[in-house]
């Protein structure tokens, strides 16, 4: 039996009239990766925010390590290190500043604060910024500061919303880096995304959410053998990029030599793939409508 | 006990780690009105003029400072936190951590508190230089304080409640402005119409400066304005508690 370190089932939550996330139940695994994937509006934050205690579902129970985030809230708290979408810190004061707030905000004793602080810092590289206040850090500097104020407490879980949102490669590989080794160390990570690449590069597990609903879940590798390892990908007559999926590359090379020449690919489904499927590609018709092409 | 004060010090510090940083400029933005008002009421008035037995600057100073206490500890604090909820989102932080509803109330008033002190301390100080009337007394000190709470825990109410900053200036407008000229702050209300004089009787500034005015100048302590000051400390707070219970 697998050891869950969070557990949700059957959550709902409905703003008024509008049901945000609907009947969705998550099991996170003790030291994996998982990711949860969904195009903008899906229901990933909100979903975050219900298994992280900040929102309380209209529907459904959550269990964190152990401990209901209803029942015990404090206790399950304890246990969950969050980063949000956006960087919240207080920009105004320093790098160092923000993290012992955060520490003491969590009980962190006093004299491990320092020596955890530096050890973090050192990690991640936010060393020499200490003495910065947030507003004069660069968006990826911003985010590890986040990491590290979400990691002072040591918590055995640690959330990150769409972590790499509007950084720069380097900044994104950097970030990946760090997530490997926390993970090394053995915090379990539930990552919100809507790259693919990212959630194919890190995740163990992922999840796949539209409209407030969970289509798959399964390993990366999983979700592609079941749509199909191999992709033909054609141009349709009226111009529009068509995919169709097969298991074997013989299949998916039998239905390319009936294409015109030079119009089509073979090549791996990716994730991407996977997501596209699932939550729905652009419709180029109304599209071109809208832009009155 | 020891528990809750530790947990409002640990809510506080982000705020006192800002105060520390920016304390001129704070203290100077919130000095430069009432000091103006002491100028030009103060002086443009003249020593001439008496109300209630003392000089008009005698009368008006203890005003000032409750006037103060108002400003300084609503402003800040309601200015604070809504930067830290729309636009730092670090007040989200505060809510994931084992911290009570209660601490994080008060801990959040904190630098409200601590800078209309800092505020009425200025200001006292000066008024020190310009009469001889005023009594610096402990039940003074003691007043000031309980009435930089109420106004701090309205600032914490309304930081949470108001979704925004033009709410927010239409509440200050509305609410803040009128209470600072009509509450007897400068002057008696003695001569406002009657339905107008009941309503400003009940506002929690008219009693912090009947408080305020009686501990300076010595006169019969107004038991009846404490009451009803506490009163609207729990209601504030009972506000800011909702709201915190609301929002998640």
């Amino acid at each position: 039996m697998p050891d869950y370190v969070i557990q949700a089932e059957n959550i709902t939550v409905r703003y008024g009239d509008f049901t945000a996330v609907n009947d969705i139940s998550v099991s996170i695994e003790k030291g994996e990766i998982y990711g949860f994937l969904g195009p903008n509006g899906a229901g990933k934050t909100t979903t975050t925010k219900v298994l992280t205690t900040m929102m309380k579902p209209s529907a459904g129970t959550v269990t964190i390590g152990g401990h209901s985030s209803s029942a015990n809230a404090r206790e399950a708290r304890q246990l969950v290190g969050v980063v949000q979408q956006h960087v919240a810190v207080d920009k105004d004061i320093s790098v160092r500043e923000n993290i012992i707030c955060r520490a003491m905000l969590h009980k962190v004793p006093r004299k491990e604060i320092e020596f955890r602080m530096k050890e973090l810092c050192d990690v991640i590289g936010l060393t020499p910024y200490m003495d910065r206040t947030v507003q004069e850090l660069s968006g990826g500097w911003k985010r590890k500061l986040a990491i590290v104020c979400a990691l002072m407490h040591n918590p055995s879980i640690l959330f990150l919303d769409e972590p790499t949102a509007g950084l720069d490669t380097q900044s994104r590989h950097m970030l990946w880096d760090i997530i490997h080794v926390l993970n090394k160390r053995g915090t379990t990570i539930f990552l919100t995304t809507h790259y693919m690449d990212e959630a194919e590069a890190l995740c163990d597990r992922v999840s796949i959410i539209t409209h407030g609903v969970i289509h798959d879940t399964g390993t990366p590798r999983e979700l592609c053998e079941k749509l199909g390892r191999f992709t033909v990908e054609y141009s349709s007559e009226s111009g529009s990029k068509e995919y169709r999926f097969f298991d074997t590359r013989e299949s998916a090379k039998e239905f390319y030599d009936t294409l015109p020449e030079g119009s089509a690919v073979v090549r791996g489904t990716h994730l991407e793939d996977v997501f596209l499927e699932r939550t729905g590609r652009t419709n180029t018709k109304a599209l071109e409508k809208a832009l009155r092409i | 006990m020891m528990g809750i004060i530790e947990d409002i010090f640990r809510v506080a510090l982000s705020d006192l780690y800002y105060l520390k940083r920016n304390i001129l400029p704070l203290l100077a933005t919130s000095m430069i009105t009432p000091f103006l008002y002491l100028i030009a009421f103060g002086y443009g008035l003249g020593d001439g003029v008496t109300m209630g037995g003392v000089s008009y600057i005698a009368y008006m100073i203890p005003g000032v400072v409750a006037l103060t206490t108002l400003t300084s500890s609503f402003t800040t604090i309601s200015n604070k936190l809504m930067v830290q909820k729309r636009f730092y989102e670090s007040f989200d932080e505060m809510m994931l951590c084992p911290i009570s509803k209660a601490s994080i109330i008060l801990g959040k008033a904190v630098l409200g508190v601590i800078k209309g002190m800092l505020c009425a301390f200025i200001l006292l100080g000066i008024g020190m230089f310009m009469t001889d009337d005023l009594q610096i007394t402990p039940l003074l000190i003691l007043m000031i304080l309980l009435s930089c709470i109420v106004f701090a825990l309205l600032g914490v109410a309304a930081g949470m409640i108001v979704s925004d900053i033009p709410r927010m200036n239409l509440f200050n407008s509305f609410v803040i402005l009128p209470m600072t000229f009509l509450c007897g702050t400068m002057f008696s209300s003695d001569r406002l119409p009657f339905v107008i004089q009941q309503f400003i009787e009940a506002l929690p500034l008219t009693q912090t400066s009947s408080l305020v005015r009686s501990c300076a100048l010595g006169w019969d302590f107004p038991w009846l304005a404490l009451v009803v000051l506490i009163g609207y400390g729990v209601l504030f707070y009972a506000l800011a508690y909702w709201a915190l219970r609301k929002s998640n």
